[in-house]
């Protein structure tokens, strides 16, 4: 199976599916989900292909190169895992809507560009579908329109930011080593001096940073979140946003090398230590701006971002059980996100669009699937023991612990309970509490949305209770970078630090539970009692006085507040502004008078005469 | 003797002298002149003096034209045809943007019922 | 005319300057016959224009073709020089014009159309003469033939607008000519000759420096056309009250042979490099100022005249590096930017046209009324800003490349200012995109497309754009050669003066 047939079926099918859909919508959908799922089964047959290099194109003189190894194969089979869920979960919920055929194609040219960047060989390939990406992504984003118009500018241009420091970056690297081959870069560039290697580290952080939305680069992320297509919310932060994380790793263990790339700097100033703590940063602000959230989808996306930082300390740290944490967990947030912005697409199919938590409450019975899905998801999130998002945040704190970086750890842990915080205020918000009186008719989600919700949701205890199964994989990968191979079995870590077993947990999470049911049994029934079944000074309180929900967390609330203002946005802005002003007054130099402007020219002359003078060039 | 010098300078210079004077003369027109017409006729008068300037270039003074119909002419004598037949066709170019000069400033007073430049400025920034 | 015996095989280079003369001038004739066929004659021309520069190509990439007029040879005659940079621009404006001219038979309905088309022909017809020509003087009256037909396409409408453009550009255009006059006159008076050739090679032996005066003259001159900061006011203004079709060619063709006259002048006549930083700095400059004047306009055309400033002020920039990689990547960027803009100007011609007002936020919902139409313009714009897998890509590529490759710490900030301008483009690019696509519309407006002959024109601009993106090398051998040519002067010198 070649890579080059991989990327033509993924690109090509994005455009057939794109033109099916005008013939019909329904050969269209079964397309597109037969391409995604066919990429799928044809990723699972590369497992084990490594270091296979194919040149499959040459531009402006450089070999394109395709290539496999246990990196790009994690990664891109959650990328066309997480790719296919999403379309299928699209099939219901973009009925009826415009341009379904505009979105189908971006969708799968978003999941086909993506594939692209994780099997090049080289940074040109990788530069060219990094900005096919940002660019796919971008109509995407923009397709709701409204204010997703200007989440979609905002994302694109801190995007091309991102592209142009790494689009210098790369060349940098051509014009130092006349090749981007990153297998032949690792080896020349061990005889780079540090300062160099410190610049490209920098140069490349600044694109991997803005994708993964690492703070302070975050700014784009929640407004893009929150107004793209929830389906397409899946793609976006599962997998499209990790691209950043497939970056550092890239740049810093694949390219520069763990020794090296671990050695930058000096003393508290070394390179993965301050990423590290930007990761942590990235942790604190951003969970406690999420428990803020009154928006179901700004609530989530928030959280990615804080979610986002775990990821970026576990791969800064710089060991293997910090690394295998990192990826791990890349892979257990993708799952349980798509799944919790799932639940929130079904919810708002269902409701007609609504997202604001304060006018939700009380799904549990009308929607029970999506209940048990978004109360694994929030499981997951939280970190909940025998769900996937317990071992990856196990082997992150653990390697925190192990390392010594206590305050990495503190935030680590406040990121968790700020986390609980708002995972409980998610799912009550919309499924506790009173139903509304207007969504008394809703109907359960349709089978197209609960097939890849179910699906997640057995992932997250899958991956909780056998964390082994990708933690091999990732333990391959670590030692590709030349880390020590973890002690990895089925049901976790053996290692002599502390072991991480999820059969003794899963035991006692076993026998807790069954005590707490017999206790239940034996211990007297309680009553059934209505909701609306009280009453206040003898009169019966009105049905919608009793959505109590509003104003959660009113006193942490008034104590936060003041600090958690996205001031690194509003100084975005203000510099936007600033720019956008100082073109204004650039474009008066076109006064309009002629008189001016055969004055330009004259003075042109004269300043050419003039300098020629002064210099005597 | 200075005032021999300036006078022999000014003899072998007279052309460029005048030439430069127009192209001078000219510019500073077109700059500080706000009426369309006037600006036209600075912009020819910047042409003129290009053309005498060109003529210079090639003149010899006393020199006869470039002819070599009569045998009794000698050669050195003769002033350079090239920079004469450039001129003329500069100076056909020129007729034709002067001539397109002022059909639009007809049409520019048709539209504006003005000839001022500074307050012809719908189109800026 | 010359004999055949010099270049046997291909047809004559002349041909690309006199078959559209001659129909320029033949069209009032042809007027008298049938005013119907009168439109499809350009197609024709440049259809010719095309197949035989294409035929050209593989030819003068062995060896340079030199057309001697009057049946003297160089230094004493008119001649054309048709070496790879003259044919891969006579390729370029052929292509260009025929596409617009296919545009044109249902953009020009209104006015003098008879005259539309003579003076279509002689813009086009004057550009080639200026790319092919290797005689100074030459050159200037091809140019003074370009400016002309410039100034009255401008004014075509005859609307306020185009009137005030016109009478703005015919004046610094005036002034620029006259400076380049000027710079012909020094430099004859210095070395007698006229021949681009014999000149660079007196200058060798005289070294560049003794002849600064008449080169600046020149350069002040003929920056005028090529939108040169500060010498571009009038570019905003001509470009946006033309005809869109008119503005293609203008910004698409006109001002990059301005900047072709700029870079001749500079590398072979006068190989001034110690000059060529003040160049580097001038690019840059150009290209911010234009991109930043761009970035606040709620005109579309004005926002694509200022872009086009900004173009051409990295293809200067490109240039002024005058290494083999920069130049190959500054012609690239020409190439780039002539399809790129040719076809946001053709796109944002109909768009224009039905929506009736060249305002930015006029375009909503354009991406349903015309998808195609509004396709175009997404790829053209896309293209200009850098994205692969389209032409912009590649040509951005080499430049910032070879950029690198200077090595010096002024290099770097120019390099980030380079990308700081395109990051401003990017930003106003994808914001027309979102309003073409993404803003709500007024009323619900049915479908309405550009006619099928706007959208040929547009889709082939869009095929090239593509295909070169995705496959460079179509071009980038043309281009090397091209490269070396401009750079080479002693070679340029050898191959016209045996």
């Amino acid at each position: 199976m070649s890579l080059e047939l991989l990327l033509i079926i993924a690109f090509g099918g994005a455009i057939v599916t794109y033109l099916l859909g005008k013939i019909s919508c329904r050969i269209r959908e079964g397309f597109a989900v037969l391409i995604s799922l066919s990429l799928v089964v044809m990723i699972a047959c590369l497992y084990g292909e490594n270091g296979t290099e194919s040149i499959y194109f040459h531009f402006l003189g450089l070999p394109l190169i395709m290539r496999t190894n246990m990196l790009s194969w994690f990664f891109a089979m959650a990328v066309s895992a997480l790719g296919a869920l999403s379309v299928i979960f699209s099939l219901n919920y973009m009925k009826n809507r415009e341009r379904t055929d505009f979105y189908y194609l971006m969708l799968l040219m978003v999941n086909a560009s993506m594939l692209g960047i994780i099997f090049s060989g080289d940074l040109i390939s990788f530069f060219i579908f990094w900005e096919m990406m940002s660019w796919s992504t971008f109509l995407l984003i923009s397709y709701n329109r409204g204010p997703a118009v200007a989440a979609g500018l905002k994302y694109i241009i801190m995007s091309i930011i991102g592209s142009m420091a790494m689009l210098v970056g790369v060349l940098s690297l051509y014009a130092t080593y006349e090749t981007l081959n990153m297998a032949t870069l690792a080896e020349l560039i061990g005889s780079a001096s540090s300062g160099y290697l410190l610049f490209l580290l920098i140069i490349f952080s600044i694109a991997f940073a803005i994708k993964n939305a690492l703070m302070p680069l975050h700014t784009w992320l929640p407004a893009a979140y929150a107004e793209a297509p929830t389906p397409f919310n899946g793609v976006l932060s599962g997998m499209l946003t990790r691209m950043g994380m497939y970056g550092f790793l890239l740049i810093m263990y694949v390219i520069v090398g763990a020794t090296r790339a671990l050695n930058l700097g000096s003393g508290l100033f070394k390179f993965h230590y301050i990423l590290a703590w930007l990761g942590a940063i990235t942790i604190v602000i951003p969970t406690f701006i999420a428990i803020l959230q009154d928006d179901a989808k700004k609530l989530l996306a928030w959280s990615a971002v804080g979610q986002g930082g775990y990821m970026i300390v576990g791969i800064a740290v710089g060991t293997n059980l910090g690394l295998s944490g990192g990826i791990f967990h890349t892979l257990n947030h993708a799952i349980y996100i798509v799944l919790l912005f799932m639940c929130v697409g079904a919810i708002q199919y269902r409701t007609g669009g609504e997202r604001d938590l304060n006018s939700l409450g009380g799904f549990i019975k009308k929607m029970p699937f999506t209940f048990i899905g978004t109360l694994l998801g929030i499981s997951g999130l939280v970190g909940i023991p025998l769900t996937n998002g317990f071992v990856s945040k196990w082997l992150i704190y653990k390697t925190l612990i192990l390392e010594g970086y206590p305050f990495l750890a503190f935030a680590a842990l406040i990121g968790t309970w700020g986390c609980i915080l708002y995972c409980y205020k998610f799912i009550h918000h919309i499924f506790l509490g009173q139903l509304p009186g207007k969504y008394q008719n809703v109907q359960k989600a349709p089978f197209s949305m609960l097939l890849p919700m179910i699906i997640l949701s057995f992932a997250i205890l899958f991956f909780g209770i056998l964390p082994g199964i990708p933690l091999k994989i990732i333990d391959t990968i670590g030692t590709s970078f030349g880390f020590k191979s973890m002690n990895v079995t089925i049901w976790g870590i053996a290692s002599e630090t502390g072991t991480l077993n999820t059969i003794n947990i899963f035991a006692a999470v076993l026998i807790v539970s069954i005590i707490a049911w017999l206790m239940l049994k034996i211990g007297p029934k309680a009553v059934s009692v209505a909701q609306e079944d009280t009453y206040a000074a003898g009169a019966a309180i009105p049905k919608d006085k009793y959505h109590y929900t509003v104003d959660f967390y009113n006193p942490l609330y008034r104590m936060i507040t003041p600090y958690l203002k996205d001031f690194i946005d509003a100084f975005y802005m203000k510099f936007a502004h600033w720019i956008q002003s100082l073109c204004n007054g650039t474009r008066r130099v076109y006064t309009g008078y002629v008189g001016n402007y055969v004055m330009y020219i004259v003075l042109f002359l004269a300043l050419l005469i003039f300098i020629r003078l002064k210099w005597s060039l | 003797m200075v005032f021999s010098q300036v006078i022999h300078f000014l003899q072998n210079h007279i052309y460029y002298i005048g030439a430069f004077g127009l192209i001078f003369i000219g510019l500073l027109i077109i700059l500080v002149k706000h009426n369309l017409i006037k600006v036209i006729i600075g912009l020819s008068i910047l042409e003129t003096g290009v053309n005498l300037f060109l003529i210079a270039v090639g003149y010899i003074s006393n020199g006869t034209a470039p002819i070599f119909s009569n045998p009794s002419v000698e050669t050195q004598r003769m002033v350079d045809p090239v920079p004469q037949a450039l001129v003329l066709t500069a100076i056909v170019i020129g007729v034709a943007v002067l001539a397109l000069a002022l059909s639009l400033a007809i049409r520019l007073y048709q539209h504006y019922g003005i000839l001022d430049l500074r307050q012809i400025r719908e189109q800026k920034w | 005319m010359d004999d055949a015996g010099l270049f046997s095989g291909g047809p004559n280079p002349i041909l690309l300057v006199v078959v559209p003369l001659g129909f320029a001038f033949a069209l009032p004739l042809i007027g008298f016959v049938s005013k119907k066929i009168l439109k499809y004659i350009p197609v024709g021309v440049f259809m010719f224009n095309l197949v035989v520069a294409l035929r050209l190509l593989p030819l003068v990439l062995k060896q340079p073709i030199l057309v001697e007029i009057g049946g003297f040879s160089p230094p004493f005659c008119i001649n054309l020089v048709a070496g790879p940079v003259g044919i891969l621009f006579s390729a370029l404006i052929a292509l260009a014009g025929l596409l617009v001219a296919v545009y044109t038979l249902v953009y020009i309905k209104e006015g003098p159309e008879e005259k539309y088309h003579i003076l279509y022909l002689l813009l086009l017809t004057a550009a080639t003469g200026v790319v092919l020509t290797g005689d100074i003087f030459n050159l200037f009256v091809f140019f003074e033939i370009l400016c002309i037909s410039s100034y009255t396409l401008v004014a075509y409408v005859g609307n306020r607008a185009g009137i005030e453009s016109s009478v703005k550009y015919l004046i610094q255009g005036a002034v620029g000519s006259s400076l380049l006059l000027i710079g012909i006159g020094l430099l004859y008076g210095l070395f007698g000759t006229l021949n681009m050739a014999d000149l660079a090679r007196q200058i060798v032996s005289v070294g560049s420096s003794s002849a600064f005066i008449p080169m600046a003259f020149m350069i002040t001159g003929l920056g005028i056309e090529a939108a040169i900061f500060p010498l571009n006011s009038w570019l905003p203004d001509a470009h946006s009250s033309a005809p869109s079709s008119v503005s293609a060619i203008l910004s698409g063709i006109a001002i990059e042979v301005g900047l072709y006259a700029v870079v001749r002048i500079l590398f072979t006549l006068f190989g001034l490099s110690s000059f060529f930083l003040f160049f580097v700095f001038l690019g840059v400059l150009t290209l911010l100022i234009g991109e930043m004047c761009a970035f606040s306009q709620n005109n579309i055309k004005r926002m694509l005249a200022y872009s086009s400033i900004g173009q051409i002020g990295l293809i200067l920039f490109a240039f002024a590096i005058a290494t083999a990689y920069a130049v190959t990547g500054g012609l690239f960027q020409m190439i780039s930017h002539t399809l790129g803009k040719g076809l946001l100007f053709l796109a944002a011609g109909y768009m224009i046209v039905r929506s009736g007002s060249m305002e930015i936020s006029s375009l909503k919902g354009m991406g349903k009324r015309m998808p195609l139409t509004a396709l175009a313009f997404t790829i053209g714009a896309f293209s200009l800003v850098g994205l692969p897998p389209f032409i912009g890509f590649p040509s951005k590529f080499l430049i910032i490349r070879s950029a690198l490759a200077e090595e010096a710490l002024i290099f770097n900030i120019l390099i980030g200012l380079i990308l700081l301008g395109t990051v401003i483009e990017g930003a106003y690019f994808f914001r027309v995109v979102q309003v073409i696509y993404f803003q709500k519309e007024n009323e619900h407006q049915k479908r309405h497309e550009a006619p099928v002959a706007a959208l040929i024109p547009m889709f082939l601009f869009m095929i090239a754009i593509v295909a070169i993106g995705i496959y460079p090398k179509l071009v980038t051998g043309i281009l090397d050669s091209a490269a070396s040519e401009l750079l080479d002067r002693v070679d340029y010198i050898r191959s016209v003066i045996q």
